[in-house]
């Protein structure tokens, strides 16, 4: 049987790239410039897909005047350590690369013809300073930006670079033949046609994973989705085939911690005060300054409870008219939509109180990802891993450098790469389990599965874990994988997406509950109540996590050190 | 209610359809006129109220924003 008899399509090319966000389209761009054959599949639609699809209000971290790479490379893994506790955390070779390659990034970004100044033609440069840190003693510079409309100009561009992209089209599984990458199946989300990518060189670039927790600001009735982040983007699917193919993906004990607000107008924290240099005023529910980082831990937030101190709240009211302008900007930037749900609510941003809850994990915006070293190659052989799913990066910088420089190198690759070889007998199985759904009558609704997952998470995981809580969890979500997986049903392609999506949750559940399992010890912001002491002998130690011969494998090991030609500065 | 679409407005141009990052849309052949399909996976983004050429849609968010 030819590949042509099994699927709908088939496509044959050089490189396919997974997800066409920030990362993704800045990737393609580059690769297709360098006169590759270039395919880029996307869950959504990439001219407001990802991420950055409503907008962007800044970009980047720059190194200030006196500054070198190095300086940027020491504050980036203090910040990891002021959450996390001791310990290196992620790979500072890539950091380093990147903070070494900001203006390098900048100068291709305009290239494409992303808009980089600011009204006046000049650029804007704000101060920038990590959780914790007093603004005077800033290294790094951000950009403010346009960029409402970075993600259709970033399409364009890389249209007009004959990119060909496959839209609406959710990858099921990558195919792998002698250990190495070769290409990967996919479903039409609206057609539910079947096809096959046969590829020498395979970018993963779907972004964050976040879906086994609630949202941020969890909204209960029937929105599930409401997230921070496009809930499309945080399923965790690039993390999830890579992790089935038998590529490594690490820290999955590791959960970000970010904000939490009751008054929720869309908008990130990172709009807030705190990244224009003015220092953020919590306050207690009588007006009393709460100081900084105290609700931030579960201990302080659970002492202000207990001292009757809570709610507490953001107050911007005491800022200059002229900082409610320019957050008023941010918002057209960033998430116009905040202004609407201003409106509904009358919310009056310049003289309400945003409320503020505790923190509590619910993402992996911290070090989880794909492994991948400082040149973005994965553990398995002609697979790269850019922007969010990398280990240890996390934002719009990251993800438009290692777009490019991935795009820039793949041609080095590519030239000595054989010719994909596809495993018929691999295809027919993904093909099997992935449509498997839509012949499945009166069974689970991917949602009420997802659901089950979260639950789980939220009740054994979440933010004090024990043995015991965290073997119950496994147990349970194992019966939810026998019980329920083989009987989830999709009414339509629509549909098969989210029941595909809830394969990859579920996937990623168990690995994270495994590495939190291993970590036995309490260091930052991972609580282990049967283990509150930190162990040294955990000191700089990571999960790892990978399939070998489909029996998984946890390693404990040290994430590479800064190589001696960077440690002397950079360009 | 999430996104709304007032049919005295919209002229069936299909940005909405195109673009929602959720896939929230779905295509009536009949009327030739976008429909909301997944009411429930609506993250009120805005995007289709942001993109929509003749501010047909609206979006209202649930109780639980209050």
């Amino acid at each position: 049987m030819v590949l042509e008899q099994i699927a709908d399509k088939v496509f044959d090319t050089d490189v396919l790239i997974i997800g066409g966000g920030i990362a993704g389209c800045t990737s393609a761009a580059k690769a297709s410039e360098q006169g590759l054959k270039v395919l880029l599949a996307e869950k959504a639609k990439t001219d407001r897909s990802g991420s950055a699809g409503q907008g962007i209000d800044h970009y980047g971290i720059f190194p200030r005047e006196g500054v070198t790479p190095l300086d940027l490379v020491k504050h980036w893994q203090h910040s990891l350590r002021v959450v996390n506790g001791e310990g290196r955390w992620a790979d500072p070779n890539i950091m380093f690369r990147y903070y070494d390659n900001a203006f390098w990034t900048l100068e291709e970004l305009e290239k494409l013809g992303i808009p980089m100044r600011w009204d006046d033609g000049e650029f804007y440069w704000m101060p920038h300073r990590g959780p914790g840190m007093d603004p005077r003693i800033s290294l790094k510079l951000g950009l403010r930006v346009h960029w409402q409309n970075i993600k259709p100009l970033l399409a364009k561009a890389m249209r007009k670079k004959s990119v060909h992209t496959l839209e609406r089209t959710m990858i099921v599984d990558l195919l792998t033949n002698k250990g190495r990458v070769v290409g990967a199946t996919a479903v039409d989300t609206r057609t539910g046609e079947f096809i096959v990518i046969k590829a020498k060189a395979v970018v993963i670039a779907t972004g964050l994973f976040a879906r086994c927790y609630d949202p941020e600001t969890p909204h209960f009735w029937k929105y599930k989705f409401r997230y921070h982040w496009c809930p499309a983007t945080i399923s965790g699917d690039g993390w999830a085939i890579a992790y089935r193919a038998g590529a490594e993906l690490a820290s999955m004990d590791i959960t970000g911690w970010g904000f939490r607000i009751r008054d929720d107008l869309n908008i990130s924290f990172g709009n807030f005060p705190i990244n224009d240099g003015v220092p953020s005023r919590p306050l207690d529910w009588t007006g009393e300054e709460v100081s900084y980082g105290t609700w931030q831990s579960a201990s302080g937030y659970n002492k202000l409870h207990q001292d009757a101190r809570t709610p507490i709240y953001h107050s911007l009211e005491h800022l200059p008219d002229d900082f409610h302008k320019r957050m008023e900007v941010a918002f057209a930037d960033e998430r116009m939509v905040s202004f609407k749900i201003a409106e509904n609510r009358g919310f009056n941003p310049r003289t309400h109180w945003y409320e503020l809850m505790l923190n509590k994990p619910h993402n992996f915006v911290n070090v989880a990802g794909v492994y991948a070293d400082e040149d973005l190659k994965a553990t398995l052989p002609g697979l790269y891993a850019v922007g969010d799913c990398v280990a240890g990066l996390h934002s719009c910088g990251e993800a438009a450098f290692t777009g490019f420089f991935t795009g820039k190198s793949l041609p080095a690759f590519i030239s000595s790469a054989a010719e994909p070889v596809v495993d018929k007998a691999q295809v027919e199985s993904q093909k099997q389990a992935a449509l498997a759904p839509l012949n499945i009558k009166d069974g689970t609704e991917p949602m009420e599965l997802e659901s089950a997952i979260r639950y789980i998470c939220d009740r054994y995981v979440s933010q004090f874990k024990s043995e015991g809580k965290l073997r119950e969890g496994l147990r349970r979500l194992d019966s939810l994988r026998r019980v329920f997986l083989p009987k989830l049903m999709a009414k339509n392609p629509h549909y098969l997406m989210r029941c595909l999506e809830v394969r990859n949750i579920m996937d990623l559940t168990e690995l994270h509950i495994q590495a939190c399992l291993q970590r036995r010890e309490t260091r930052g912001a991972h609580i282990r109540l049967d283990f509150p002491q930190q162990d040294r002998t955990w000191d700089n130690m990571l999960t790892y996590q990978r399939l070998e011969s489909g029996r998984p494998i946890l390693e404990m090991r040290e994430p590479p050190d800064l190589k001696p030609e960077y440690a002397r500065g950079g360009k | 209610m999430p996104a709304k679409i007032d049919y005295k407005k919209c002229i069936g141009c299909g940005r909405c359809y195109d673009l929602c990052p959720i896939d929230v849309f779905a295509w009536d052949e009949d009327k030739d006129m976008p429909v909301v399909a997944y009411e429930e996976e609506c993250w009120h983004c805005g995007i289709c109220w942001m993109e929509c050429p003749k501010r047909a849609i609206d979006i209202t968010y649930p109780a639980s924003f209050w």
